[in-house]
């Protein structure tokens, strides 16, 4: 232990920051080397990487400021990491979900043959996103950044090596995120004069700026999940291993989206509440909190109604960053701690489900509550904090997000709440329909077989369970290190502890009274909890629009292959002609010459010498033309 | 030195002219089966003579030299006399080379008439080598027609119909370029009252002729002259024809080397000796005839069904390239020029004793009538491709080298439209000559071919020592080019 300490404190952390990234790797080749028959070693290297990893991020958290670049590409493409306030508090956030579903993971994945490529990509994940996190050169950045494709990926194919069009369609989405952040990064550092993060401050948002905040901010946005770079996400939550939900989407590709976005609010660029750069990103937060939770509001299955959930999340970070107000700012940032902890704990409860029962189906299980009570209470904690249902974390946040929102204009403030109506009644229903009401379960499984999560897998949940309890109660430990971060901005302003505002606070109780009422009416006109939102999803002119999303029509995703379709005929047609005036054209016209020339060559002696004296002419001509 | 040099013009002209006089000294009789080592050896003996002027020249470090074995040059500064310089020398290598695979070729198919086809090969060396060797205008033209004449009685060798036809059609386009010629000649004796290269080249530079006129019609009359006995588009028509009737050792003499000798070359000695860099319009008529020559040669090469014929009219299309190199009046277009001039010696020659193996071997040249004999016949097929990929300028084989030499003179002087013309023309080069692979050689075997067997002795002979000189020039040849630049002899 002591040696770990002293470690810790050689050189400031600069060593420190090698190792965050290159342990990650290192083990995570490790772990593909081991053999598939050893399943405990490759656990045992893969927690042991998860574990360190967190050791070493309360290194990081606890080391001074510094900076640290080793000479590289050239081009002033410098590998150069920095600690300071935002890194060490993302970092060792990651860290710990990291770990919780690290954990999780070695014990949901226990016989499943893909398992050591899975941590293998979780390892790869972890090492990039760290890079990521760490970098203080944009070049540097991005190329963590997109490395992280390759892991997603890789994912998810790992279930489904045969059908790969999750896979790509997520890195058909993610990666024009990324060619966006590309661009993007490429005109800021123009517009900045240099590609260190820590000198890019405050560039006016106007011209070419404009144009690169806003590149900036898709690949940002895209990398989070927002619309439209979201539509991957659903698919995704019914190909891809859960504990890989329960990390990217839910979790780290957040933190990521969210930090880079907090970034060029914060730093690179220097957007004023109430612009027209400020309102585009508040309006790509309204519309994706809003539309992502009417689609969870009735989907059928757990994982699918957490996906959305997961999309619909981040509208709420994106707007609260986005009014540039300190409120919001602070907001959208505790917000995305929340939602890790929260959105992980619901996965992993699923995924503990779907263990127990082999389904997330909701139509075919019910009553877990008795079988499964540890899950369910940790799945009710965290339903409670995503509703933002008084005191915990999910509450407070969003009650931060809520008073950016009206600040900056009623309508956004009226959305977030409408949001706000439909997860509590979302929530509800899953919860009713899984928990409560007659036990069902699918017709293969016996009623005795179906237990309780082993403690490896309900250890995580349970902490995340509680961190929700302690960052609601105790809302000043997270905010403590989040309010730092905004340093001038902030003014003096102070968000902890219970919400400033209390005519907010009883709408949003008032909000959440009318959710159960909608609830109680649901289920009394249906009897079952799973059909209490049905009056909603079936009313008039909604029925028909929630066919039209399930049939995929709103899928940006989909449009774009409309497009891509029409582009690919297009270069057919051209790609045929080409080849025609090569195949066809230029052969018949060959042998058309050729032919002629032939019949042209008669045998005739006088008809040589004829042709030999029109030469001798056109040398005559030739001559006189030009002497 | 002086005596090693003079030594040299023995083995050039008098070494055929020894051989003629012993053969016929001791009869038909007695030498018919002697004809063909006799005929080898002249001709190897030349080549290996030429390697030796080469290397003296380089030795002693001169750019020609020159003989007066017959004529004393010290009576009158008028005599004509003989000189060898480096493109004399690369050019008897490639006559020495093309004669020996000529007498293989002619032993490997058995001639019939060896004794009168070795007489009148003899006197047809003897004449090439004086036009490369002469330094007058006049003797140039005396030894045209030596060339010429025993070419005819080469082509009709066997008094059969096409023969005849073919060396008729030669003959008579043959007498209109000599008149030509000679017209040329007279012109521009009037302006000079010499014939000498260094006494015309003199006027040129000075351009102290008394009526320009009479030079351009002098030269007019040359170009179109020379024209018809290379064979170049639209003076071409006797050569397929030519070509195609005579006999297969005779084709090989003829694609190979004798075209070349009374066209080209004097094209090449006109453009380096007389007019480097002056007359643009000389060089304009020039340029033009050769790109014409290189695309039409190439185009109606596609659509032949004779071995012979395709190869005839590849040929026309590969002596454009030479034209085209020495037209642009530049040294490297010129290098360019003499060094596709050896190539073309090398891999037509290949291609038409190829055409003599196949020939012999099934009995026809007309490749729809053949097919599948790479396995049967694998010297043959790959010297062929070999030869082929020479020719359509495939790196590291020698065509490459000096094709590329040629188009990168060729842009410097006419600009990019030009060497773009002749540079997608060696694609029309490499289709016909696929096509001509494909029907012959490649895919499965005609039913009525499954008997045949390689072509042995002689032809094979030749066709393997061609294709090592194609491949190993190839490869030596950025080496070969530092020597004779450092030298200064090119």
């Amino acid at each position: 232990m002591n040696g770990i300490s002293a470690f810790l404190t050689v050189g400031s952390g600069m060593n420190l920051l090698y190792v965050m990234i290159l342990l990650p790797f290192v083990l995570a080749l490790l772990c593909l080397a081991i053999p598939k028959q050893s399943y405990a070693a490759k656990a045992g290297v893969f927690v042991l990487a998860v574990v360190a990893n967190l050791i070493f991020a309360f290194g990081v958290f606890r080391a001074p400021d510094a900076t640290m670049l080793i000479p590289w590409a050239g081009f002033e493409i410098n590998l150069a990491l920095r600690i300071y306030d935002f890194s060490r508090f993302i970092v060792i956030a990651a860290a710990i979900i990291v770990f919780l579903v690290g954990l999780y993971s070695v014990s949901f994945l226990r016989r499943k043959e893909y398992a050591g490529q899975f941590f293998f990509y979780y390892l790869l994940t972890l090492a990039l996103a760290n890079g990521a996190f760490l970098a203080n050169n944009f070049v540097v950045m991005l190329f963590f950044w997109e490395g992280l494709l390759v892991s997603l990926f890789g994912m998810l194919v790992l279930v489904n090596k045969d059908n790969v069009r999750t896979a790509v369609k997520a890195i058909v989405l993610s990666g024009t995120a990324d060619l966006l952040l590309m661009l993007g990064i490429a005109m800021t550092c123009m517009h900045a004069g240099t590609m260190m993060m820590d000198a890019v401050n405050d560039l006016s948002v106007s011209g070419i700026g404009a144009v690169g905040f806003l590149c900036m901010l898709a690949g940002a946005i895209g990398k989070a999940g927002s619309m439209p770079f979201h539509s991957w996400i659903p698919d995704a939550a019914n190909d891809a291993p859960l504990p890989f939900m329960a990390l990217l989407p839910a979790a780290l590709e957040k933190m990521l989206g969210i930090y880079l976005l907090t970034r060029i609010v914060l730093d690179f660029y220097d957007l004023q509440p109430g612009s027209t750069m400020s309102l585009v990103v508040m309006i790509i937060g309204a519309v994706t909190l809003f539309f992502a939770v009417s689609m969870a509001l009735i989907q059928k299955d757990m994982k699918r109604l957490l996906s959305f959930h997961a999309i619909s999340q981040v509208g709420y970070m994106i707007l609260g960053i986005g009014t540039a107000l300190p409120v919001g700012i602070v907001g959208g940032l505790f917000h995305m701690v929340n939602n890790a902890l929260y959105k992980c704990c619901l996965f992993l409860s699923a995924g503990a489900i779907e263990r127990a029962t082999g389904t997330t189906d909701l139509k075919r299980v019910g009553g877990l509550g008795k079988m499964m009570p540890l899950t369910g209470l940790c799945f009710i904690i965290a339903a409670l904090s995503i509703a933002g249902v008084p005191p915990f974390n999910g509450f407070f946040s969003k009650e931060l997000v809520f008073d950016a929102a009206i600040e900056s204009h009623t309508v956004f403030y009226v959305i977030a709440v409408v949001g706000a109506f439909m997860t509590a009644a979302s929530f509800l229903k899953l919860g009713h329909a899984a928990f409560f009401g007659p036990t069902k379960l699918p017709d293969d499984v016996k009623k005795e077989d179906v237990r309780e999560a082993p403690a490896a897998m309900l250890l995580p949940m349970v902490v995340l369970a509680a961190a929700c309890v302690v960052f609601g109660v105790w809302n000043r430990l997270p905010l403590d290190m989040i309010q730092p971060l905004l340093g001038d901005t902030l003014a003096g302003q102070d968000f902890a502890g219970w919400p400033h505002s209390m005519t907010l606070v009883l709408i949003s109780l008032a909000v959440l009274l009318l959710a159960i009422i909608n609830h109680i009416i649901g289920y009394r006109m249906t009897g079952e909890g799973i059909k209490a939102v049905d009056h909603i999803h079936y009313a008039p002119g909604l029925r028909q629009l929630y066919h039209c999303a399930e049939q995929h029509y709103f899928d940006p995703f989909d449009i774009l292959m409309v497009f891509v379709r029409i582009y690919a005929w297009l270069c057919y047609c051209i790609d045929r002609a080409i080849n025609w005036i090569y195949d066809v054209l230029l052969v018949r016209l060959t042998s058309f010459f050729s032919q002629s020339l032939k019949n042209f060559n008669t045998g005739d002696v006088a008809g040589y010498m004829v042709r030999s004296f029109i030469g001798l002419a056109f040398l005559v001509l030739l001559f006189v033309l030009l002497i | 030195m002086s005596a090693s040099f003079t030594s040299l013009i023995y083995t050039y002209i008098g070494f055929p002219l020894l051989a003629i006089v012993v053969l016929n000294l001791i009869g038909k009789k007695h030498m018919e089966k002697f004809c063909a080592p006799i005929g080898c050896a002249v001709g190897v003996v030349q080549a290996v003579t030429s390697v030796i002027t080469m290397l003296l020249l380089l030795q002693y470090n001169k750019a020609a030299v020159n003989f007066s074995q017959f004529w004393d040059m010290s009576v009158s500064t008028e005599a004509a006399y003989f000189s060898v310089d480096a493109i004399s020398a690369i050019v008897l290598f490639c006559i020495g080379m093309v004669t020996a695979a000529s007498f293989l070729t002619a032993a490997g198919m058995r001639e019939e008439k060896m004794f009168n086809y070795t007489n009148v090969m003899l006197i047809l060396v003897l004449g090439m080598s004086g036009i490369a060797l002469v330094t007058d205008l006049f003797s140039l033209y005396v030894f045209l027609e030596i060339t010429g004449i025993a070419s005819f009685v080469l082509i009709a060798l066997h008094r059969d119909i096409i023969g005849l036809e073919g060396s008729f059609k030669y003959l008579v386009m043959s007498a209109v370029a000599s008149a030509f010629i000679l017209a040329g000649l007279s012109f521009i004796y009037m302006e000079t009252g010499s014939l000498r290269y260094d006494a015309v080249a003199e006027m040129l530079a000075g351009n102290t002729a008394a009526e320009p006129m009479l030079i351009w019609l002098a030269f007019l009359f040359l170009i179109a002259g020379f024209s018809i006995k290379s064979g170049i588009v639209p003076f071409h028509g006797w050569l397929p024809d030519a070509y195609q009737s005579a006999p297969a050792p005779v084709s090989v003499v003829l694609g190979g080397i004798v075209t070349k000798m009374a066209g080209v070359y004097a094209i090449i000695r006109i453009m380096s000796d007389f007019l480097l860099g002056t007359y643009s319009v000389i060089n304009l008529a020039f340029m033009l005839l050769g790109l014409l020559s290189i695309v039409m040669g190439a185009l109606a090469a596609i659509a032949q069904g004779d071995f012979k014929r395709i190869l005839a009219y590849s040929s026309i299309s590969q002596i454009g390239y030479i034209v085209l190199g020495a037209s642009t009046g530049s040294m490297i277009g010129l290098i360019g020029a003499v060094l596709h001039f050896f190539n073309h010696a090398t891999f037509k020659t290949t291609l038409f004793v190829n055409s003599a193996a196949v020939e012999r071997q099934t009995g026809t040249t007309e490749i729809e009538r053949l097919g599948g004999l790479q396995k049967q016949m694998p010297v043959t097929g790959v010297s062929s491709v070999l030869a082929f990929l020479s020719t359509a300028g495939i790196p590291p084989l020698a065509g490459f080298w000096s094709k590329l030499l040629i188009i990168i003179a060729a842009w410097q002087a006419g600009g990019p439209l030009i060497a773009g013309i002749a540079l997608v023309a060696s694609i029309l080069t490499a289709a016909y000559f696929l096509r001509l692979q494909r029907k012959v050689f490649f895919g499965p075997v005609e039913e009525h071919l499954s008997t045949v067997k390689e072509a042995r002795g002689g032809i094979a002979v030749s066709a393997v020592a061609l294709s090592a000189v194609t491949v190993v020039v190839g490869l030596l040849f950025p080496v070969l080019l530092q020597i004779l630049q450092a030298q200064g002899l090119l």
